[in-house]
């Protein structure tokens, strides 16, 4: 079994930068956890390994216009990679729209030399349909950079779903097939839009951070197995999927093993567990569409 | 007179056996009360804190016994997100554990030493982890 890798997390409550009193309260108030409290580097190391966690993507959150600040910083991202490298793979957030969005971004690629874009239109509130988003889609392809884009049901509280919606991403993945786009979640409950999307569009990737309704090994039962067919992910999709866990908010642990446990072809969960993962960032070009 | 002292435990695995008798003792020790009795209490709902004795054989089979009576993979109320928490809600069997195991110890505290026999040891029992946990140990007496 190659790397595992967990494509949709945060370091919105580690110790090395969630570092003040108000910092914590903000980084509370946006996420809504409000008993989990800042967690030391070693504690979040122990949960990697006790989960077989090799790598995790870590992305800040630009809330400029919304907030007038940001949960996390690329500096402070570029810093976790540097001190962990690991650990951590970053990945730069910027407000589509602040006015020098397309500067910021451009910085983080090269300057920083952060590896994808992670968006939340829900959070930052914007359409991803919107004409400011293409100068944005133009540094990802110019630097060959992916982009993650929290999709369907958020576990945050205080926004609109609205904006989470996968079909505001069709355009966008018919106009720029090369631009590799991750919507996270599944999209649930829009699941069957992203495997209609997924289907046709093979520069449209998901991940596995859903907020489920029992526990995470039943609710991957009841969406990958009755809600979707059964093979769907195993037969059509084993190229598209990424294991993601969305921490903090979700179970990490809990999440990579039931993802472990899916009647996949071994080959299958370990594109899902690392090489989808792999691929998308662009680290493996090789394994494009082997499946074609 | 009372001694309240707190520590913390960076727990490393899932479950977990985690030896604290030593420790507690040296909190006793610390405390400067030369006879009562001594509380120790961990500050979390899906650990415990039991007496046993320290053998590798019986460490497995604690483990083995509590997971048939909650099975990770059992079928549970406490399966769901908690609006409460901004979280998922997935962990009734650390919390049926916890149940079983209790929340607390207590030992005799005789001549400023704490009291017990050669196999009485002092786990702190995991059941949800990797976590950072606090414990109190509490020692009231003169």
């Amino acid at each position: 079994m190659g790397l595992t890798i967990d494509i949709n997390t945060h370091p919105y409550l580690f110790s090395d930068v969630c570092d003040t009193e108000e910092k914590e309260r903000f980084a509370i108030e946006i996420t809504g956890l409000y008993h989990s409290g800042v967690g030391s580097m070693a504690s979040q190391f122990a949960r990697l390994d006790c989960a077989k966690i090799d790598r995790c993507v870590l992305s800040p959150l630009d809330l400029t216009t919304t907030r007038g600040r940001w949960l996390n910083t690329n500096e402070e991202v570029k810093t976790l990679e540097e001190k962990y490298p690991d650990r951590f793979i970053g990945f730069a957030s910027v407000d589509p729209r602040r006015e020098d969005a397309a500067e910021v971004l451009e910085d983080a690629f090269t300057r920083l030399g952060l590896k994808g874009l992670y968006i939340f239109p829900a959070l930052q509130d914007f359409n991803p349909k919107e004409a400011y988003m293409k100068p944005l889609f133009e540094v990802c392809l110019k630097y060959d950079r992916p982009i993650i884009s929290d999709c369907g049901c958020s576990p945050y509280p205080g926004l609109l779903t609205t904006y989470a919606h996968p079909m505001l991403w069709e355009e966008t993945a018919l106009r720029y097939p090369k631009l590799r786009i991750c919507l996270t979640r599944f999209g649930w409950p829009w699941n069957r839009e992203v495997c209609m999307l997924m289907l046709r569009y093979r520069n449209i990737y998901t991940d596995t951070s859903i907020i489920y309704l029992d526990d995470s090994r039943q609710m991957y039962h009841q969406m990958f197995e009755v809600d979707m067919g059964p093979k769907w992910i195993d037969r059509g999709f084993r190229h598209q999927v990424m294991f993601g866990s969305g921490d903090p908010g979700l179970e990490q642990i809990r999440q990579v093993n039931a993802i472990r446990a899916l009647n996949y072809r071994e080959s299958t969960l370990e594109n899902i567990l690392g090489k989808n993962a792999l691929e998308f960032m662009g680290f493996e070009k090789e394994m494009r569409w082997v499946n074609d | 007179m009372t001694s309240v002292q707190t520590f913390t435990i960076q727990t490393t695995e899932y479950n977990q056996f985690i030896l604290i008798t030593e420790k507690v003792e040296e909190l006793v020790r610390k405390s400067g009360i030369k006879n009562g009795v001594v509380f120790v209490i961990t500050n979390h709902t899906t650990t415990g804190i039991t007496v046993n004795e320290a053998l590798e054989c019986l460490e497995d089979d604690f483990k083995n016994f509590l997971a048939r009576l909650a099975p990770d993979d059992g079928d549970y109320n406490h399966a769901r997100f908690l609006m409460s928490y901004g979280a998922m809600a997935n962990n009734a069997p650390g919390h049926l554990k916890s149940l079983l195991c209790g929340n607390h110890c207590i030992f005799n505290v005789i001549e400023g030493e704490l009291k017990r026999r050669f196999a009485q040891e002092i786990y702190f029992c995991e059941f949800d982890g990797p976590q950072e946990r606090g414990i109190t140990v509490t020692v009231m007496g003169d």
